[in-house]
């Protein structure tokens, strides 16, 4: 994929031509004359993507001030930065795509019209559950990024995953090491990430999405390389033990191991909660939106001040 | 075993330590390594961190410690983070360029200019001051038209 050898602005005659290109593993480029449908469809998925970054991100500004001792502070300062950066990288392929301005998007996540992951729709009230985030969806986001990466059809989007990926291998190490100070820690920080983990388990099993339909275009045009349930028996698969292992108590009454073949089962998943944060109607959902426009509003003057800037070095 | 002997293998161990977050590309080849000594059974390594306040110098710290301790021979590691050399890009070898040209980074600008690592061509423009980390900038291709990065001076 890298570099760019093959001439740019092709085009293709038929949606068949295009989806025999893609299923040979063709990169779509952005001078290329792509079919709308797919164009449409690779930016709404980017879309999102940015704006969880840009939620996820402003989560973790949250804890700079509040994260305990000063590796803490860094490694959270540092995190707030790679998740902003990576929704500024995002949003620029996704503004390339032509359907939406930078500020468009932005405009409609503020105006709560777009969708951003789940995750970010809850309330974070712990250190726990600031814990819970990046041992427990870091790893859950990590896994369904890497599955897009792998047989991702768009080449800008594919070069960013790349960078993004290494990046959040190391918040994933970051979110390791301080699960495992809880697990092994006195018996209140045990049971803070306890009770935490009682309230993340199902938003992460939520967050691989409900199961993918059979004509997924998503599939289909190789965004995603894997279905929902898939990814989702992965993760049960490697973190079910790996939490019990911690001593960790799973709260899913009807989770079991099968006796033939040693793996997890989980309990009937409700897809209420999932629903509420797809309508922005989450147990969080509004504070949240209303903290990114505020941070945009506030901000106003100093985008006037660069654009006056830029102006004035422009005319002269 | 002769001190200059193992003090090879020690400097191979701690080229042997990835940057956490450019899997692949190692501490060495990024230029932050700046001294290695062996005294008796004590090895003492000197780096120099990209930016201060980067975020993973500890897990560095103790990879390097955990990789030079494997050596047979050392008992003890010392790794310091030096206040000199400053690091600038120019420190990055040229196979650090170009693993890091794999990952759509471009270290060093080539007469000012940012080469775009994806297509070539010489049209970039520079988009933002900081990109994901302290040590990034971003920029923008106009010609594949897709972002790039650019390690900060």
């Amino acid at each position: 994929m890298n570099p760019i050898t093959e001439p740019q602005g092709r085009s293709w005659s038929s949606m068949e031509e295009f989806e025999a290109f893609l299923d040979n593993g063709g990169l779509v480029e952005p001078r290329d004359t792509m079919p709308d449908a797919y164009r449409h469809e690779v930016f709404k998925f980017i879309e999102m993507h940015a704006n969880s970054e840009l939620m996820g991100g402003l989560t973790e500004r949250d804890y700079i001030p509040r994260a305990p001792g000063m590796q803490r502070k860094l490694g959270t300062l540092a995190k707030t930065q790679d998740e902003i950066g990576h929704a500024h990288l995002l949003y620029m392929v996704a503004a390339d795509l032509g359907v939406k301005t930078r500020n468009e998007m932005l405009d409609d996540l503020y105006a709560g019209k777009s969708k951003f992951h789940n995750v970010f729709h809850y309330r974070v009230d712990t250190w726990g559950d600031q814990v819970a985030i990046a041992y427990l969806i870091d790893a859950a986001a990590l896994s369904t990024q890497q599955a897009v990466f792998k047989n991702c059809s768009y080449g800008p989007y594919k070069r960013i995953l790349k960078r993004i990926i290494s990046e959040e291998g190391f918040h994933m190490r970051q979110g390791e090491e301080m699960v495992m100070r809880l697990a092994e820690g006195t018996p209140r920080q045990h049971a803070m990430f306890q009770e935490s983990l009682d309230r993340w388990w199902w938003p992460a099993m939520h967050f691989f999405g409900p199961p993918s339909k059979p004509n997924d275009l998503l599939l289909r045009w190789h965004i995603k390389s894997a279905s929902n349930e898939e990814l989702r028996d992965k993760y049960v698969q490697k973190f079910v033990p790996l939490l019990h292992g911690y001593g960790f108590t799973i709260p899913d009454p009807d989770l079991r191991q099968d006796s033939e073949t040693g793996r997890w089962v989980i309990g009937e998943i409700d897809w209420e909660p999932l629903k509420d944060t797809q309508r922005n109607v989450g147990p969080d959902s509004a504070r949240r939106i209303a903290t990114a426009r505020s941070g945009w509003d506030d901000a106003a003057w100093v985008r006037e001040a660069l654009d006056t800037a830029a102006a004035k070095i422009e005319a002269a | 075993m002769r001190t200059d002997t193992l003090c090879a293998e020690v400097e191979a161990a701690v080229s042997a330590v990835s940057d956490p977050e450019f899997p692949g590309v190692s501490i060495a080849e990024l230029g932050m390594v700046e001294r290695v000594s062996v005294e008796g059974t004590t090895a003492r390594v000197e780096l120099v961190p990209t930016f201060l306040g980067c975020p993973a110098l500890d897990t560095i710290r103790r990879d390097v410690a955990a990789s030079v301790a494997a050596v047979a021979g050392i008992d003890r590691v010392e790794v310091e983070f030096v206040d000199g050399p400053v690091w600038t890009p120019v420190r990055v070898t040229a196979a650090g360029r170009r693993k890091l040209a794999d990952g759509f980074t471009v270290a060093v600008r080539s007469e000012q200019k940012i080469i775009c690592p994806v297509c070539g061509s010489g049209r970039v423009e520079e988009r933002s001051a900081f990109g994901p980390t302290a040590c990034r900038a971003v920029a923008y291709c106009e010609d594949c038209r897709n972002p790039v990065e650019v390690m900060r001076q």
